[in-house]
């Protein structure tokens, strides 16, 4: 379906005044950018977020949000890979992409999990621990989402996490050093995704910005990542709910 | 970025009733006319009133220096309100273990249980508890381990009794420690973050420092003269019996060069305060180990001296009621002046740990921190 398409058809607007929402043809790096900005506003209301920035939290804190992200990270590598199953020869690049992205996850939650040791947690504890509401509901969605064929749209998952990991992680990481005096060896997970993750955003960008993305591509892409920064809202949000 | 450290707990340890200097032949023997005159010199000098003894009045020793070692530490995980499963690295500090081999770190591992744990054992004399310190405390730093404890314990008086004497060639410089040192256990508890319900003691930083480069021994035991030759250690000899007999299993002190020794400190002090590790206005205690009240008035007038308002109250020692138990004395003095509350948020202690071996110095500084409070 091509744009002009689109357009043509969409105007909805009832005789009560409600106007159904409209196809946004806007490029895909812009609407992506507006995405970003709705989810940077949503991180900064999460309460731990916020005492974090405040300078108001304990290693408690630092324990809680590790144990919770370690839940949903194990899963990580997991829909990747699944996702990398479900393309066709058509999209053999972004196979590649997904299986190597795969396997760069895929020893992830050892970092998280030395760093939840070494501020005292225990790994028994940690490796028994279960997903948060917030975490059930993203790490279903992502599997759902893998398992279609040619999955596109979960590029915008991985637009949301590994700019999630580019952009704060570091600032994280470093609040979490400045406010309760940690050891570089203690925040191994936060700090690696800064440089790891921004090297994965350029590598996204390429793709994004290819021929490849058509218009549904886009949408697909875009609804994703929006979900996926909802739930990722949630995730942080539902700290120990179970 | 390194992690900060904190002493979160502190205990000790010391076995039995205490024994008064009157009290001190019956326990170790050696009531003959000479030794009882130089008992009472060397007590007169020494300042101790009492001090404490794993030996029973036969002789027997009632405890090992690993049982004494893990009575501490469980005092100060209570102190602290832990277990000792929650502990991630134990650095013993001790001049002599209760067994060749194995290290003393293991021996205090298996008796105090606990998990995993990385243990260290740091030999030497008193200035082996501020290297058992520096290492629980680096490795809380670099991140290694979230909770880490620290024990100097001692356990002389097996080395200090009359049969240890009997039948050996005498040596005037045995008599000196035999009078003076005693059995004990000081441990701490190191964490990564300050505790939450009370005060905790920061690390800011450990110092610990040789000058053998330029000195022979001075305190030593298993060689029969001032340098160490190969084939005239104790364990040369064609049996241990013969090495005793020739007295090289008493611990010995080339006193002469004690007055050295507090000059050769004072200069690792001063050194301290000019590199700006101490800042002499902003001293707030002082807790020095030493061997004899002689030095005390030596380091003490020298640090008058030196530190604007330096007077008495800032000045802590427990020699004379607790002894001079060597790796373990830093830690007993610490422990008695945190728990009778001497010290109050904001306030800055040093430790130092003058150690005549071979002339080694441990120094540590601590700043007094309450608890770090959340408002959520």
């Amino acid at each position: 379906m091509t744009s002009t398409g689109i357009s043509t058809e969409a105007s909805a607007e009832t005789v009560e005044g409600y106007r159904p929402p409209q196809p946004d043809r806007a490029g895909l790096l812009a609407r992506l950018s507006d995405v970003w900005t709705d989810f940077e506003a949503r991180l900064a209301e999460v309460p731990i977020l916020r005492a974090l920035d405040a300078g108001d939290v304990t290693v408690a804190d630092y324990q809680r949000l590790l144990h919770n992200l370690r839940q949903q990270v194990v899963d990580g590598s997991l829909w990747i890979a699944r996702a990398a199953s479900n393309f066709d020869m058509d999209h053999f690049d972004l196979r590649s992409a997904a299986i190597s992205h795969a396997l760069e996850e895929h020893r992830d939650h050892l970092l998280l999990e030395r760093d939840y040791v070494a501020v005292g947690g225990s790994l028994e504890a940690l490796r028994a621990g279960r997903k948060n509401l917030g975490s059930q509901a993203l790490s279903g969605y992502m599997f759902h989402e893998a398992s279609q064929p040619n999955p596109v749209g979960c590029l915008g998952a991985m637009f949301i996490i590994e700019g999630l990991g580019a952009q704060k992680a570091g600032v994280w990481a470093r609040r979490f050093q400045e406010v309760l005096g940690l050891a570089d060896n203690q925040v191994h997970f936060m700090a690696y995704h800064q440089d790891a993750d921004a090297e994965h955003t350029g590598t996204l960008d390429a793709i994004l910005t290819s021929d490849r993305i058509d218009d549904a591509a886009a949408d697909a892409i875009v609804t994703c990542a929006r979900v996926v920064a909802r739930l990722y809202v949630m995730q942080l949000t539902e700290l120990d709910e179970i | 970025m390194p992690a900060t450290a904190y002493l979160t707990g502190l205990g000790r340890y010391l076995p039995g009733e205490p024994v008064a200097n009157e009290d001190v032949a019956r326990r170790l023997g050696g009531v003959d006319k000479r030794t009882d005159g130089l008992r009472a010199r060397i007590h007169r000098a020494n300042g101790i009133r009492q001090r404490y003894y794993a030996l029973d009045d036969e002789g027997r020793t009632t405890e090992l220096n690993e049982e004494l070692a893990v009575h501490a530490i469980e005092d100060a995980l209570a102190d602290r309100g832990i277990a000792a499963s929650d502990l991630g690295m134990l650095a013993c500090a001790t001049t002599q273990g209760d067994l060749l081999v194995p290290g003393f770190a293991s021996m205090v591992h298996g008796r105090l249980g606990g998990g995993p744990m990385q243990v260290l054992t740091a030999s030497g004399v008193c200035a082996s508890s501020i290297a058992a310190l520096d290492a629980a405390v680096s490795k809380v730093r670099l991140g290694d381990h979230p909770r880490a404890a620290v024990v100097g314990s001692e356990l002389s008086s097996r080395w200090l009794h009359q049969r240890r004497f009997e039948g050996v060639e005498d040596h005037l410089d045995a008599h000196f420690l035999r009078w003076m040192l005693s059995d004990g256990a000081g441990a701490a508890i190191v964490e990564f973050q300050p505790r939450p319900d009370k005060p905790s003691l920061r690390v800011d930083w450990v110092r610990q420092v040789s000058l053998a480069h330029e000195h022979e021994v001075c305190m030593r035991a298993g060689l029969d003269g001032p340098t160490a030759v190969a084939g005239r250690t104790w364990q040369d000899y064609d049996d241990v019996a013969t090495a005793e007999k020739a007295g090289l299993l008493q611990i010995r002190q080339e006193t002469a060069v004690l007055d050295e020794l507090a000059a050769a400190g004072l200069a690792q002090f001063e050194e301290l305060v000019d590199r700006g590790l101490i800042d002499l206005k902003r001293l707030d205690h002082v807790l020095c180990h030493y061997s004899t009240n002689a030095f005390r008035d030596v380091v003490f007038d020298a640090l008058s001296a030196r530190v604007p308002g330096m007077d008495t109250s800032r000045w802590f020692s427990n020699l004379e009621t607790c002894g001079n138990t060597g790796a373990a004395s830093i830690f007993i003095a610490l422990e008695e002046a945190w728990r009778t509350g001497r010290f109050a948020p904001g306030d800055t202690i040093l430790l130092a740990v003058p150690e005549s071996g071979r002339f080694s110095f441990g120094f540590a500084h601590l700043t007094v921190v309450a608890p770090r409070r959340s408002t959520r």
